[in-house]
């Protein structure tokens, strides 16, 4: 079998002594910022992407993604331990993770969290070697009225499965593809929205965009609301096994959660934070007694943390096959792959098939590594909690000014990451989420480019994105999808979906 | 009469307005070309166009439908925070890595109400050590450690 073959060369690749040093260094810096409260993993693999770009692309990659499963780790561990998730998608855990923690069961928590995390990121793993090469394949034959309509498919995705408001998102993205098209037009020359400022010319950097909107506005943030007593919940070591019943009671949460996750994660705009809310939702239906849950239910630790690693591998696919980053995240690691030189899309698994199945192999060996380093370490990343945050966050600042600085070291950069850093916040007190323009920023320049070759070959005929039909299948399903979300009930739904139990 | 239900909506509609009245305002030296010629204006100029409109439906909305409130903006954490950023900038040609950070320290520590200067000096101190170990020393990252250079 073909994958197989694939998936023993990426094994070899990401096997050596050097990449799997950088897991593990990814994997433990990942786990020690996610435990750190009011970092989410955006800021996390924001501020830690300066130092993978002295890397070559493979191992700043296989760096880059086990920080993102580091982060998603550490958040679930102070979920359980303190109920304070440390990103998103570990919402959830805390409602019943916490309560377990509370009856002394953290421990079993802790390990059903981990073992079910492992158990997703296998399946998630082999999701991706299988489904990789034949999306991959399509997207060979895809044009650019193709690409054009698949790229405005998957920022409405993007934008409908994240939550926030829908409409301020699609501005958002708009205006993120609008500062994407600062600089010079690759095709006339012209320099464009540069306000003479030379440092412009090469377009905006991404890292002050990132940092600035991310890690700066998160910590402004986070001074702004008053510190919290974060005292962590005891637990030892040999406390660490479920129980055989609980262990009977979480498989089967576990087989459904990855199922959810990996389905989820592959869509634009899943992701994990999705994949965790309706692996609940679907645990609570299928339960005996629903109102177990919130009171220290295993099967709500287990479902949504093991959906949302099986999202974050599956999330991955359209970023590697078509060249579509599918949430902010996958953003960041496009951004990464753009500074290295590599866009990402199906030529990288024939061009770059060690890069690829590399990756792909890295993120098992990831997973693999966090249950069996982090199990045994929980009672440090417990004690990196009571660090309070006023010795924090200047820390975290600094490493996130060295950062921008660090890739491109000038002050107009810095004035860059400040103007950013403003403009989100205003835009977050405004009710507009920073993520969605990100996702355009990167897509800005791809989506001009595309546009105007399909312009080009059909003479100006706008017609020619309906006349080719995978553009006119991509078309009608995004129209489709923006006739559902006006349609008053599936709004309604989608609300829930993101407030259950918030 | 008018009524504002809902600001956060009215403030996000008037930045966008504003973003999509430069983009137009910015890129009218921009050629538009044609279609089948795409000129380096012509998607800037219909992504500016699609802002303001964008822009004048959530701001619409904002007298139409009820919406949260802006919550108060403290402006001390963002004032030091912003200012930290900037003097790093400004500061780490002229005097180094290590001075610099104690400076941006000091800024950043100030954004809190309670500022506690002895503690501020420890944690200068040791992230200073920290970050010229790491990023100089460990990561050969393209900054002076000190100044003269």
């Amino acid at each position: 079998m073909d994958a197989f073959s694939n998936l023993a060369t990426g094994f070899a690749a990401a096997a050596s002594f050097q990449n799997l040093g950088f897991a593990l260094i990814g994997c433990l810096l990942g786990t020690l910022i996610g435990v750190l409260p009011g970092i989410g993993p955006i800021p996390t693999i924001a501020m830690l992407l300066p130092i993978t770009f002295g890397l070559d692309p493979l191992s700043s990659l296989i760096m880059l993604a086990g920080i993102y499963y580091g982060a998603q780790y550490g958040g679930s561990t102070t979920s359980i331990l303190v109920n304070m998730p440390g990103e998103a998608s570990s919402v959830v855990t805390c409602m019943d993770g916490y309560q377990m923690a509370r009856k002394g069961r953290a421990g079993a928590a802790l390990s059903v969290a981990a073992l079910g995390s492992f158990f997703a990121g296998c399946v998630g793993t082999i999701f991706i070697a299988a489904f990789g090469p034949p999306l991959a394949a399509l997207a060979q034959q895809f044009n650019s009225p193709d690409y054009f309509s698949l790229m405005l498919l998957g920022l409405l995705m993007a934008v409908v499965l994240a939550h926030g408001s829908v409409i301020k998102a699609i501005a958002m993205v708009i205006v993120g593809l609008l500062f994407g098209l600062v600089g010079t037009d690759v095709n006339s020359g012209a320099v464009r929205y540069t306000f003479g400022v030379s440092e412009l010319w090469d377009g905006i950097d991404f890292l002050p965009m990132v940092i600035g909107m991310f890690g700066i506005v998160e910590i402004i943030r986070n001074l702004e609301e008053k510190e919290v007593d974060r005292t962590a919940i005891s637990t030892k070591f040999r406390d660490l096994w479920p129980s055989a019943s609980e262990f009977a009671q979480s498989w089967k949460p576990v087989l459904r959660g990855t199922a959810v996750g990996s389905i989820l994660g592959i869509l634009p705009g899943g992701g994990a934070v999705l994949a965790a809310f309706a692996a609940y939702t679907v645990e609570k239906k299928v339960a005996k007694d629903p109102s177990r849950f919130g009171k220290g239910a295993i099967e709500g630790v287990a479902g949504p943390e093991s959906a949302n690693n099986a999202a974050a591998q599956t999330s991955f696919i359209p970023l590697l096959t078509l060249g579509l980053p599918s949430n902010p995240i996958m953003a960041l690691m496009m951004g990464a792959m753009m500074i290295q030189g590599i866009q990402p899309g199906a030529a990288v698994m024939t061009s770059r098939p060690d890069l690829f199945w590399g990756m792909v192999a890295s993120m098992w060996i990831g997973n693999l590594m966090l249950v069996v380093i982090n199990l045994p370490m929980i009672g440090i990343w417990v004690k990196l909690l009571s660090i309070p945050y006023r010795y924090l966050y200047p820390a975290i600042l600094m490493f996130c000014v060295i950062g921008v600085y660090g890739t491109n070291a000038n002050a107009v950069m810095m004035i860059l990451t400040a103007v950013f850093a403003v403009f989100g916040y205003i835009m977050v007190r405004f009710g507009c989420e920073p993520a969605p323009m990100v996702l355009g920023f990167l897509l800005g320049p791809l989506m001009e480019e595309n546009l105007r070759r399909s312009l080009v070959l059909s003479r100006g005929d706008p017609m020619i994105f309906l006349q080719r039909p995978i553009s006119l299948t991509l078309l009608i399903c995004a129209l489709g999808l923006l006739l559902v979300i006006v349609l008053p009930n599936v709004r309604k739904s989608r609300e829930i979906a993101f407030q259950e139990g918030g | 009469m008018l009524r504002i239900r809902s600001p956060q909506d009215l403030g996000a509609g008037l930045v966008f307005i504003a973003i999509g009245v430069a983009g137009v305002y910015f890129g009218q030296d921009l050629t538009y070309g044609s279609s089948s010629r795409m000129g380096p204006g012509y998607f800037p100029i219909i992504l500016s166009y699609l802002t303001i409109m964008m822009g004048l439906i959530i701001g619409g909305r904002g007298f139409a439908l009820d919406g949260p409130p802006i919550q108060r903006i403290p402006l001390r954490p963002i004032s030091f925070v912003i200012l930290a950023i900037l003097a790093f900038g400004f500061l780490i040609e002229q005097i180094g890595l290590a001075l610099t950070t104690v400076a941006v320290i000091f800024i950043a520590s100030a954004a809190r109400e309670k500022f506690n200067v002895k503690e501020t000096v420890v944690l200068a101190i040791v992230v200073a050590a920290l970050c010229v170990g790491v990023f100089i020393y460990g990561l050969s990252q393209p900054m002076p450690a000190w100044w003269g250079r």
